[in-house]
């Protein structure tokens, strides 16, 4: 029997969290206070977590931190800096639901003998919207707007809305945003809009040491217009061209690292430079 | 009018500041052991997933879990007698007790800060002070709905 790959534990911790955010507001409405929160701010026990673009928002408002805040904002940047964005690829339930939809997409694209396309990372897009919301929040509102476009927020809040409060709430029409991904066949949200992750990808860019995926053109044993491990990346990243712009998008999932372990073992994870060295032996 | 009417949990800082304070967390509502807050539903970005509490429906017993558990302060840790929620209105017109019908004391007997925000004139009548902070127990056991609660939102 096959050893699990890295995609199986992704999955499961995935499935886990998004699980876990069912779960966690029935309990509550059986007063089991241990976990409590969404994924704005969310409390383990002692331990508090945030979502870092929420306190940065308030703290710029208010020009105010608490220790609750700064401790659960630190782990969740503290994440990033040191192994990338990987809140996307393994913890965010929309991530799942989007990675979901774009396997979908692939295989309904496969049966009729396409392969997909490559795209570019819309990060510009991305840190446009952020930027106009930050200031919007700051100059004229009194509630920080960017929350509402938090989509693993919206994932948790259903949930809470459902359980505790008896309301079914319209927010389930945001489910729907995985439908229309698979049609348009790319992730749209998490490559165009999302706000969070621009926080978390500005933050990981400041520490070149951290986790990445490094590519060595001397293993790689599939010519050009053959690229599985562009195939298996859910966002359509080119991992041969791993630079600084593919860089930004990519979420450290490993897709491309699993599906590469098969054939030349050319991508692999590690720490600091892409560009991995052989002739050092490393 | 009366969906509108809500208060915030108790504690909450002034509408404004707490608005800009909020995470949307919902935090509070889940520690909340009489269910009485409830996050704001819908889209509205500006109040949704913001917790507010409906005194008709399920007042505010003044626990106190919901702001000691404020991961941002919005809702700030205060001894029970400032959580300034809002202020307590009695319509003696319709209270049975002033029209001299019968002797009822529901407000006097639930409120949470018992013989201060609310004491009984003449040993009979009651009278909400202003040590009130508007938890709205009062207005939620008065079998005439003589009493409303003014959130103190609605001050500025």
């Amino acid at each position: 029997m096959r050893r699990p790959g890295i995609k199986f534990w992704r999955r499961l911790v995935q499935f886990g969290v998004a699980a876990a955010f069912v779960v966690i507001p029935l309990l509550n409405h059986l007063h089991i206070n241990v976990l409590t929160g969404n994924f704005l701010a969310f409390r383990a026990g002692p331990l508090p977590l945030a979502d870092p673009l929420a306190v940065l928002q308030i703290t710029l408002k208010n020009f105010y931190l608490s220790a609750d805040l700064l401790i659960g904002a630190a782990i969740a940047l503290g994440l990033a800096a040191a192994l990338g964005t990987v809140f996307c690829s393994w913890i965010c339930p929309y991530g799942l639901l989007s990675e979901l939809s774009q396997d979908a997409a692939r295989r309904r694209a496969a049966r009729r003998g396409r392969s997909a396309p490559e795209r570019k990372t819309g990060f510009a897009v991305k840190l446009t919207l952020f930027v106009l919301g930050l200031a919007g929040f700051l100059v004229f509102s009194t509630t920080p707007v960017l929350n509402q476009l938090s989509m693993p927020a919206w994932y948790s809040r259903i949930f809470q809305f459902y359980f505790e409060q008896g309301h079914v709430s319209l927010a389930m029409v945001l489910l729907v945003l995985p439908a229309v991904e698979l049609a348009l066949g790319q992730r749209l949200w998490c490559r165009y809009f999302c706000p969070q992750s621009v926080l978390l990808m500005c933050v990981k860019l400041l520490n070149p040491a951290r986790l990445k995926v490094r590519f060595d053109a001397h293993r790689c044993i599939c010519a050009r217009p053959r690229d599985p491990c562009r195939q298996a990346c859910s966002l359509s990243l080119d991992p041969k061209t791993l630079g600084d712009a593919v860089d930004v998008a990519c979420n450290n999932c490993g897709d491309c690292v699993a599906v590469c372990k098969r054939r030349g073992r050319a991508l692999c994870f590690g720490f600091g430079s892409h560009k991995k060295n052989s002739a050092a032996g490393n | 009018m009366l969906r509108s009417r809500f208060l915030r949990p108790p504690g909450a800082r002034p509408e404004e500041e707490f608005l800009a304070r909020c995470l949307q967390c919902g935090q509070c509502a889940q520690v909340c052991i009489f269910e009485c807050i409830r996050m704001h539903t819908g889209f509205n970005p500006f109040l949704s997933g913001t917790p507010e509490i409906a005194p008709r429906r399920a007042p505010c017993f003044l626990c106190m879990r919901c702001s000691a558990i404020c991961p941002s302060d919005a809702l700030e840790d205060v001894p029970r007698e400032e959580a300034r929620m809002g202020f307590a209105r009695l319509d003696r017109d319709k209270c049975t007790t002033w029209r001299g019908l019968i002797i009822c004391r529901s407000c006097f007997e639930r409120c949470p800060l018992k013989a201060a925000a609310i004491v009984l004139e003449r040993g009979l009548y009651p009278v909400i002070t202003d040590k009130c902070v508007g938890c709205g127990v009062c207005e939620h056991v008065c079998p005439q709905k003589a009493i409303v609660t003014i959130p103190t939102r609605f001050v500025t």
